[in-house]
């Protein structure tokens, strides 16, 4: 059975480009007022006890719990599988490359995670601190967002299949 | 007049303190990125994908990608289907800069060429790990909320790359100086 939200799917599809990119001005604005960023949160928090951003991530994860589980109760067929745990167990959300075992993709949330954390921190931010900072005019931050422009391209077109690939000859998936 | 025009300047500081806190940001992205789900998700999955830095570029950069070379590179299953894909970075970048322009905070500022080499390469790879991982840190807090364990170890393996740069980074600064 297809998810089914508020709106259908003929309007939904129309739909998504223009609720995205309201939803991007938005937090494109929020971010830059408030510096949010989830890695600069923990960087604060271990290196001088700071926990402003720290706690906006924590809140992030808060908020959205509170919106999956309220709007579950309004419209449950948006929200097939929350709470996912009880419904697929230890098998990720979908979002990292297919059909692999539990145990490759704790394996690539482990890696992936570790290699995250360890770039985001030498290279001052997140993901989204980076392209926020790209709009406030450093060229640093526009250089990294087209790095992951190309990331994003080297990762679908070779890489991801590479990494399924080492996965497999080691048995990991 | 006068009177009309404080009032209103003192309703939009009033906004902006609250926008200056991370706390308030991050419950507002939390929900509404839960509110974008049943909003769309009759438009394709996946689950709990209504906010993520890597996974949206991925998609409008792959669909791009695809439209003008005729490649057949993947994205998410929304992104498929909708014409155009998710626009959620292209908005970030328009709102951070009419943000910045607005309270005057927008600074041009370079770099060493050796420093974009850096950040070139750092893109590149943080966008390889984090699809991987599934997606960037928001995407992660997402499925934390939603339920999923995995998005848990990977943000524990985050803390753990960010407690080994700090170290790096201390290091490299003990060494230099």
């Amino acid at each position: 059975m297809a998810a089914a939200g508020w709106l259908s799917k003929d309007v939904a599809v129309i739909a998504v480009p223009v609720v995205t990119l309201f939803l991007g001005l938005l937090i494109g604005w929020l971010g830059q007022r408030s510096g949010f960023c989830s890695i600069g949160g923990f960087r604060d928090f271990f290196m001088f006890k700071h926990t402003r951003l720290l706690y906006g991530y924590i809140a992030l994860i808060i908020g959205a719990f509170i919106g999956f589980l309220v709007l579950s109760l309004v419209t449950p067929a948006a929200f097939e599988n929350f709470f996912w745990l009880l419904h697929k167990g230890l098998m990720p959300v979908p979002g990292a490359p297919a059909s692999l075992t539990v145990t490759a993709y704790i394996v690539l949330a482990i890696i992936g995670g570790i290699a995250v954390g360890l770039i985001g921190v030498l290279l001052g931010g997140c993901p989204l601190r980076q392209v926020v900072m790209t709009s406030e005019g450093n060229i640093k931050s526009l250089v990294f967002v087209i790095g992951m422009c190309i990331g994003a391209v080297a990762y679908t077109a070779w890489i991801a299949g590479f990494g399924v690939t080492l996965l497999k000859a080691v048995g990991l998936a | 007049m006068a009177e009309t025009k404080a009032k209103s300047e003192e309703k939009i500081s009033c906004l902006d303190t609250l926008a200056r806190n991370p706390l308030y940001v991050g419950l507002a992205i939390g929900i509404l990125a839960a509110l974008v789900q049943v909003l769309l998700i009759s438009a394709g999955g996946p689950e709990a994908y209504g906010f993520c830095v890597a996974c949206h570029t991925r998609d409008v950069v792959n669909v791009a990608v695809n439209d003008i070379a005729g490649t057949k590179l993947a994205v998410a299953a929304i992104s498929q289907n909708a014409i155009p894909p998710v626009m959620t970075v292209i908005g970030v970048l328009i709102g951070a800069f009419v943000s910045a322009r607005y309270y005057q905070e927008f600074r041009t500022k370079a770099g060493s060429a050796v420093s974009y080499i850096w950040y070139l390469l750092g893109g590149i790879f943080f966008m390889i790990f984090a699809l991987f991982m599934g997606g960037c840190p928001y995407r992660m807090g997402l499925r934390i909320g939603y339920g999923d364990v995995v998005a848990l170890i990977g943000v524990i393996a985050i803390i753990v790359g960010v407690l080994v740069g700090i170290k790096i980074a201390t290091s490299m600064a003990e060494r230099e100086g």
